[in-house]
C-alpha cells in the first residue's frame, strides 16, 4: 500500500517537474531525441550495408575465361573438371549468351553491339560458391586449380569487392559505434545539466521534504524518473521523426539505388524492434543523466 | 505539565555547537523536557535558540555533546537514521517554509506524502487537520493568498498531520498581530494537551506570562535560567 502510494507520487512529483520547467526539459528531449534519431539511421545504414554485402555475395561465382578459339566441348570438358575438382556447380555460359547478358546490362547503349563484325567475347564456365566457402584461402585455391587446366587464359572472382565492402561496412560500424558513444556522453551531459536547474528550482521543496523526513532516495526518486520521461519521450520523437523519414524519403531512395538493392529492396528503416530499442536506449541514457545530476547537484 | 518532567522526551548533556570562525553559539546546554511537557525558550537574538531547536530536529549536529531523543542519541545516529527520526518531530517554522505554488492541502499533505500515505485516506486526514486549524474552507487556496496567521496555521496543520511526538516551534507568532499570536498558541496548547511534547522559541514576554509554562532562557549559549513562565516575564521586563 505504502509502496504504490510512494510510486504514485514520485511519478505525480516527476510529471510537476517537467510541468513546472517545461523549457528546460524540451531541451533535454530534444537532445535525446536528436542522438535517438542519429542513432537510428546510423542503424539503417549498417543494415543497409549489411544486406548490400549479402546481395553481392549471393552472386560470388568464380567466372573461368577460356580461349578465344576453345570449342564448345573444351569448356564442357573443363567444367567437368571443375565440377569433380571442387564438388561445386559448374556450367558452360557460351558467347552467345555472355553478349546477350552484356546488353542486358548497358540497357539502351546495348544496341551499340550490334554493330560489332563478331562476337568478341570468349567462352567462359561459372561456379558457384555456397556461402560456406568463400574464404579468401578456398577461393584463391579453386582459382589455382581452375587456372591450370588447359584452355584457361584467365580466372576471376568478385570475393575482392566484397571484402572490400566488408571492410568498408566495418569501418562504418567501429566509426558509427565510436560517434553514438559520444553522442550518449554529450547527451547525458545535456541531461544532467538540465536536470541540475530543475534540482536547483526546487530546492526549496527539497528542503522542506528533509525537515518532514523524506529520505534521499524518496527526495532522489522523482528527479530519476523525470529522466527515464525525457528519455522516453526523446525517443518516442525520434522514432517519429525516422518512421517520416521512412515514409517520405525512403521510396525516392530505394528507387534510386534498386539496381543494388534488389527487387525486394533495402531492408525497413523501422520495425517494432527498432522502436523498443529506441526507448531503451532513451530511457537509459535519461537514466545516466539524471543519475549523474542527482550524484553531483543533489547533496541531501 | 508543570509538575515536573515524569519521563524526559529531550535531554541534553554538555552540548556545544559551534561555527567555524565564529564564538560558539552554545555552550554547555544541560536540560531534559519531559514527555507532554510544554517548554518556552527565550532570549535576544542570537543567544541560540534557534540553533538548539535546530540540533534536536537532527538538522544541525552538535560540536561535543549528547542529544537524547525519546531516549536515542542523535548526535550518535547514522545519517540514513535521521529521516525516520524527524518524522515523529512535527517543526513550526518562523519562516512558513510554504511551497507558493502548491494549494493549502497540497502542502499539509508533504508530510504524509513522504510516509506513503495512500492518496485517499492523505486527503482525508489532511481535511481533518485542516478543520482543526480552522481552514478547511481555504484547502484549494495557495499560500500566497492567505494572510500571515493563516499561513502559521498551514504550517502548523503541516507539522502536526502527521502526529508527532514532539512539537519544536521557532517564533510562530513573530510576525503576528496580538490577535492572531493567540488563536497560534491556542492552537500549540491544544496539541500540547492531547500529549505531545511542545518546545517553542520566542521573545514575546506577553506570551510566557499569559501562558505561564516553563520556560529555559538562553544568553550567548548559555541556559541562565529556567522557571515558569510568570517569572520569567517579570525578570525580562525587570530587565
Amino acid at each position: 500500500m505504502s509502496v504504490l502510494a510512494k510510486g504514485t507520487y514520485f511519478w505525480r512529483s516527476a510529471a510537476q517537474g517537467v510541468r513546472h520547467a517545461p523549457f528546460v526539459h524540451f531541451i533535454a528531449v530534444v537532445t535525446i531525441a536528436i542522438a535517438l534519431f542519429t542513432a537510428g539511421m546510423a542503424r539503417g545504414l549498417w543494415q543497409l550495408l549489411d544486406s548490400l554485402i549479402a546481395t553481392l555475395g549471393g552472386q560470388v561465382e568464380l567466372t573461368v575465361y577460356l580461349d578465344q578459339a576453345a570449342a564448345g566441348w573444351r569448356a564442357e570438358e573443363v567444367a567437368q573438371a571443375l565440377r569433380s575438382q571442387s564438388g561445386l556447380d559448374a556450367h558452360v555460359v557460351p558467347p552467345e549468351e555472355a553478349m546477350a547478358r552484356l546488353k542486358l546490362q548497358l540497357g539502351e547503349l546495348g544496341s551499340a553491339l550490334d554493330g560489332l563484325p563478331e562476337n568478341p567475347l570468349p567462352r567462359t564456365v561459372e561456379l558457384t560458391i555456397p556461402a560456406g566457402q568463400r574464404t579468401p584461402e578456398q577461393m584463391k585455391a579453386l582459382a589455382e586449380q581452375a587456372r591450370a587446366l588447359p584452355g584457361v587464359t584467365a580466372v576471376d572472382y568478385g570475393e575482392e569487392a566484397v571484402q572490400r565492402l566488408s571492410s568498408i561496412a566495418s569501418a562504418a560500424r567501429a566509426g558509427g559505434l565510436l560517434a553514438s558513444l559520444v553522442v550518449a556522453i554529450a547527451t547525458i551531459v545535456i541531461v544532467s545539466a538540465t536536470l541540475q536547474l530543475a534540482i536547483y528550482s526546487r530546492r526549496e521543496e527539497i528542503e522542506i521534504q528533509k525537515l518532514v523526513g523524506a529520505t534521499d532516495r524518496f527526495v532522489k526518486a522523482p528527479f530519476l524518473i523525470e529522466g527515464v520521461l525525457q528519455g522516453l519521450l526523446g525517443a518516442l520523437c525520434a522514432a517519429g521523426g525516422l518512421w517520416a523519414f521512412a515514409a517520405f524519403a525512403g521510396p525516392p531512395l530505394q528507387s534510386l539505388f534498386s539496381f543494388l538493392l534488389g527487387p525486394h529492396g533495402g531492408p525497413q528503416l523501422v520495425t517494432a524492434g527498432l522502436v523498443a530499442e529506441l526507448f531503451g536506449a532513451g530511457a537509459a541514457l535519461g537514466l545516466c543523466g539524471s543519475f549523474v545530476a542527482v550524484g553531483r547537484f543533489l547533496r541531501v | 505539565m508543570d509538575g515536573g518532567p515524569a519521563q524526559p522526551m529531550i535531554q541534553l548533556f554538555h552540548v556545544y555547537k559551534a561555527y567555524p570562525g565564529d564564538p560558539p553559539s552554545l555552550s554547555d546546554i544541560n536540560l531534559t523536557i519531559g514527555k507532554g511537557e510544554f517548554v518556552f525558550l527565550t532570549g535576544p537574538s542570537g543567544a541560540g535558540k534557534t540553533t538548539l531547536l535546530k540540533l534536536i530536529m537532527c538538522a544541525e549536529k552538535a560540536t561535543r555533546g549528547q542529544i537524547l531523543v525519546g531516549g536515542r542519541n542523535i548526535a550518535r545516529i547514522r545519517e540514513s537514521a535521521v529521516p525516520y527520526l524527524r518524522r515523529n518531530v512535527g517543526v513550526v517554522f518562523q519562516d512558513f517554509k510554504l511551497l507558493p505554488h502548491r494549494t493549502v492541502a497540497d502542502n499539509v499533505a508533504f508530510t504524509l506524502d513522504v510516509l506513503g500515505v495512500p492518496r485517499a485516506e492523505c486527503r482525508e486526514r489532511v481535511m481533518r487537520m485542516l478543520k482543526q486549524v480552522g481552514l478547511d474552507h481555504k484547502a484549494s487556496s495557495l499560500p500566497l493568498r492567505l494572510s500571515g496567521g493563516e499561513q502559521q496555521r498551514v504550517v502548523i496543520a503541516r507539522a502536526l498531520v502527521n502526529d508527532p511526538t514532539i512539537l519544536l516551534a521557532d517564533e510562530p507568532t513573530g510576525n503576528l498581530d496580538p490577535a492572531l499570536t493567540l488563536e497560534i498558541m491556542d492552537l500549540l496548547n491544544d496539541v500540547n494537551v492531547r500529549g505531545a511534547t511542545v518546545v517553542v522559541a520566542t521573545h514575546d514576554a506577553t506570551l510566557l506570562e499569559r501562558l505561564g509554562h516553563r520556560t529555559l532562557r538562553l544568553e550567548r549559549g548559555r541556559v541562565v535560567s529556567d522557571e515558569d513562565g510568570i517569572k520569567a516575564a517579570r525578570r525580562m521586563a525587570a530587565g
